[in-house]
């Protein structure tokens, strides 16, 4: 088992955002995470990422506990994440912000930066281009600010540098949210891409159906902060519990 | 514990003086969201002003009123002419801008008036009263007075009349002031204007005390200490902290001064602290910022920008 | 740092340095000023400009500076090893500074360097051992190597090779990790958070680089000046340096250079036109004022400064229209360390 979360549960004031979630993911596994908004899957990706600290629950990685752990620290163990919503950053161009994706996982607390400043990058910028830029076909544009790009490509940025860091454990919100329907096939048609040549997990909170259900190996569908339903796409799509809640059928 | 008393009735004097100035910061960060290093400028025009219409003869209470008009009027024109056009840009650049405003107001009062001081007409009666041991002038007494008075008369404007509930209103939210037909862009001007009224009316006030000169506009600083202690965003807050820095300025320089001086003294080739009380507000303000970021008035969360 | 930065800061360089042969005495102050101005211009920018990190107590930063040179210089020490010390404390007093940063953001940490623009200005008046009080501390005149630097033609040659130190330094940063992070921690420091960035450390770098570079600068002031008063290092001091960062472009490569080469000079060119036109006695503050309202009409219309200025004069002249947006520094990069409203 590569992460077994259980007992996740976070309140804001008397909002119970995420109550007892539980979710185990194999290694090389997709699990998609749906659910209505307000559901609670973003909080508990954040409680996973260490944006949010959960009042109960634990998260083992590979053994390891994850919950309270800084973003720095998580990612030094694998644990990479990419955003909702992409930041506008100026003046990085999209190589940039693929190196940073690599430098988090150098723990350089001890004076890294003093040899940083006489280290030539071009052996990393290459590899970068090569493993990360190309398969995302991000290789064009590799030495423009990623402000010039169009929103679908800043996400794929996002992913890129997610993906730098050598991620084991791959958390995705939204990855295809806000993105036209051939950027989302392309950038699902990424993230299966990703997971074989790295074999790492992946967690993918997503509202698109049809990008879940012909991306994941399998999916949890949460609810009002806790999982109502899990197992394979095709199982969820016939669930009727499923389809009441999500789907708004009677 | 005569001094004490004494010291206090002076230290509120000041500090009401100060609290006129800082409800003028803290109402143009409520409403537009810029912190106005010109406050101290105000100030100084102010009295300049004051001093022009009363040299002209104008009885004290109308060449005062007038004089805040015309600061008025100028802090109008600076929010449409300097601060509008920047509504998009960085908040250093913001910042800047303020300072330039003092830069250049400090220069034309220098041009205009000369670097002297001068002494500023007699509005106040002369003389002073003691009772108890205490020792104080009226000019004092009614400086103090005067700005305290017209700090709460203002807090009271601002919570209960229909003005000081659209003002409120325009602060808390641009965008639901908007909609409910709130014409926020007069409200953000009338807030400079209503600033710059009361800190022309403090600057006149603190020339009638240490006479008229560039140095006022050094008294807008003084606000800063004031507003992070108070809590950015709370009027109340300025009112309460600016007489609290101007008490505790006030027993600095007449109580810890002389005390550390001598253990100085004693123990070190150190002979003088300087000027203490002025440093004073500034050490209370880190203190401030690093315990309680919002100040003693304002709520968590909102202000930590 | 690219071979034509490398090209271009010492052609900056070689042309001050041919400047100051030539025109002089005088010619030879002015480039010194500038020269020194940039070199406290670019410290400030990283911290503002690139890391986002307001600072008000530049001034008082520099006085630390010239204040420790003077007093090593006038130990006995080589000049060189007082520059450097300068910069040693230099870097610890901004990291001290600094140090609310790791707590507050935006406008609040803005308001703390005020604050310690004012403890310093106070330290330097009562610390009589060290700083000789109101009346400010007499600097001998050092040497640098062993050569006596007795007037501003003999500085100019330090000032300039410290600026193209500094320069390329600040430069290379930027390609850095740590330069990059300064970058995300300026637009967003909830971003950089997420993405792994350690931003209390990140910017304790920054005030430390930064208060390194202006420790030097303020060494060289103090050499300049022979004297480290109170009174030269004031919040004007610290607003002047602002004045420059932002004339010369926020955020920018050649701004700071451009701008302290602009807010040094203009006085000296309203001093000039002044005495032409025979309004000597209140030149002072002409020049206070033309640089006050120039601060604000710069800020007014055109926020991004000289830098955006000339780079949009050289593409219009060859038929380019810049693309909006495109690498915009400054107007628009409104974060969450913009104003609230």
């Amino acid at each position: 088992m590569a992460l077994t979360a259980s007992d996740v549960t976070i309140h804001f004031g008397g909002v119970v955002a995420v109550n007892g979630m539980a979710l185990d993911v194999m290694p090389g596994e997709i699990v998609g995470l749906i659910g209505p908004n307000g559901a609670g899957k973003t909080t508990f990706i954040n409680c996973l990422s260490g944006t949010y600290r959960p009042n109960t629950g634990t998260a083992l990685w590979q053994g390891d506990e994850l919950i309270g752990l800084s973003p720095s620290a998580l990612l030094r163990k694998g644990v990479a994440r990419t955003f909702q919503n992409v930041a506008s950053l100026h003046d990085l161009t999209v190589l940039d912000i693929a190196k940073l994706g690599a430098g988090v996982r150098r723990d350089r607390r001890t004076g890294g930066h003093l040899l940083d400043f006489f280290r030539s990058d071009r052996a990393l910028e290459e590899l970068l281009m090569e493993s990360i830029l190309a398969p995302l076909e991000l290789n064009d544009v590799a030495h423009k600010p990623i402000q010039t790009l169009s929103y679908g490509r800043r996400k794929a940025v996002d992913l890129a540098r997610a993906l730098a860091g050598d991620p084991q454990l791959l958390l995705l919100d939204e990855p295809v949210a806000g993105l036209t329907s051939h950027e989302g096939m392309a950038m699902a048609a990424a993230v299966r891409d990703v997971r074989d040549r790295h074999g790492c997990a992946v967690i993918m909170v997503e509202h698109k159906m049809d990008v879940v259900m012909s991306t994941c190996d399998r999916v949890a569908v949460m609810a009002a902060g806790s999982k109502i339903f899990e197992g394979r796409p095709a199982e969820v799509q016939a669930d009727p519990e499923v389809r009441r809640v999500y789907l708004g059928e009677p | 514990m005569i001094l004490v008393l004494q010291l206090a009735v002076a230290g509120l004097a000041t500090g009401s003086v100060y609290a006129l100035i800082a409800i003028g910061v803290v109402l143009i960060y409520k409403c537009s969201g810029v912190v106005n290093f010109a406050q101290g400028a105000y100030a100084m025009v102010g009295a300049y002003v004051s001093y022009v219409l009363l040299s002209a003869g104008l009885p004290p209470i109308l060449g005062v009123i007038f004089s805040m008009a015309v600061l008025a009027a100028l802090g109008t024109l600076t929010e449409r002419l300097v601060l509008r056009p920047m509504l998009k840009a960085q908040l250093v650049a913001v910042m800047m801008v303020t300072l330039g405003l003092l830069i250049v107001s400090r220069a034309a009062c220098l041009i205009i008036w000369g670097p002297d001081q001068i002494a500023f007409p007699k509005v106040f009666p002369e003389g002073s009263i003691s009772a108890a041991g205490i020792f104080i002038t009226y000019n004092y007494i009614a400086a103090g007075i005067l700005a305290l008075v017209l700090s709460l008369g203002f807090l009271a404007f601002y919570q209960f009349t229909p003005i000081g509930l659209q003002q409120r209103c325009a602060a808390d939210n641009t965008r639901a002031a908007l909609a409910i037909g709130i014409h926020v862009s007069n409200q953000v001007s009338l807030a400079w204007a209503m600033s710059a009224a009361l800190a022309g009316l403090a600057g006149t006030l603190l020339a009638t005390l240490n006479g008229l000169s560039l140095d006022l506009a050094g008294i807008g600083m003084i606000a800063f200490p004031v507003i992070v202690v108070g809590g950015l965003s709370s009027l109340v807050g300025a009112l309460i902290a600016g007489l609290l820095l101007g008490v505790l300025q006030s027993f600095t320089d007449g109580l810890l001064t002389p005390a550390l001086e001598d253990f100085l003294r004693a123990h070190t080739s150190i002979y003088s602290v300087g000027a203490l009380q002025q440093v004073v507000p500034y050490a209370l303000l880190v203190a401030m910022l690093l315990l309680r970021p919002q100040g003693l008035f304002g709520r968590r969360g909102t202000e930590r920008v | 740092m690219s071979t034509r930065h490398i090209a271009i800061a010492i052609g900056v360089a070689v042309v001050m340095a041919v400047l100051a042969v030539v025109l002089g005495r005088y010619g030879a102050y002015l480039v010194n000023a500038v020269a020194i101005a940039a070199i406290g211009a670019l410290s400030l920018n990283l911290l503002i400009g690139y890391c986002g990190q307001i600072s008000f107590a530049q001034g008082a930063l520099l006085g630390v500076g010239a204040y420790t040179a003077g007093n090593l210089g006038n130990a006995g020490l080589d000049g060189a090893v007082a520059i450097l010390g300068a910069g040693v404390l230099g870097a610890l007093v901004s990291a001290l500074i600094g140090l609310p940063a790791m707590r507050l953001r935006g406008l609040y940490f803005a308001i703390a360097t005020l604050a310690a623009q004012a403890i310093l200005e106070y330290l330097f008046k009562i610390l009589d051992p060290l700083t000789n009080g109101v009346s400010g501390l007499v600097i001998k005149p050092p040497s640098i190597f062993g050569i006596p630097m007795t007037s501003d033609e003999s500085l100019v040659l330090p000032s300039l090779v410290l600026l193209v130190i500094a320069w390329l330094v600040v430069s290379r940063l930027l390609r850095t990790d740590l330069g990059r992070a300064f970058l995300v921690v300026r637009e967003s420091e909830i971003v950089a958070k997420g993405m792994g960035i350690d931003v209390g450390h990140t910017k304790l770098w920054a005030f430390l680089i930064g208060g390194f570079i202006a420790g030097m600068a303020g060494a060289l002031i103090g050499f300049a000046n022979r004297l480290a008063s109170p009174e030269a290092f004031t919040l004007d001091l610290s607003a002047d340096y602002i004045a420059m960062i932002i004339i010369g472009g926020l955020g920018t490569w050649p701004g700071p250079i451009i701008g302290a080469a602009f807010v040094v000079l203009l006085p000296e060119v309203i001093q000039r036109v002044g005495e032409a036109a025979g309004i000597s006695d209140i030149l002072s503050a002409l020049r206070e004022l033309a640089f006050g309202l120039l601060i604000i009409l710069f800020l007014i219309f055109e926020p991004r400064g000289l830098t955006a200025l000339l780079s949009r004069i050289k593409l219009r002249r060859i038929g380019v229209v810049p693309p909006a947006g495109l690498r915009a520094t400054g107007e628009g990069s409104q974060s969450p360390e913009g104003r609230s409203r």
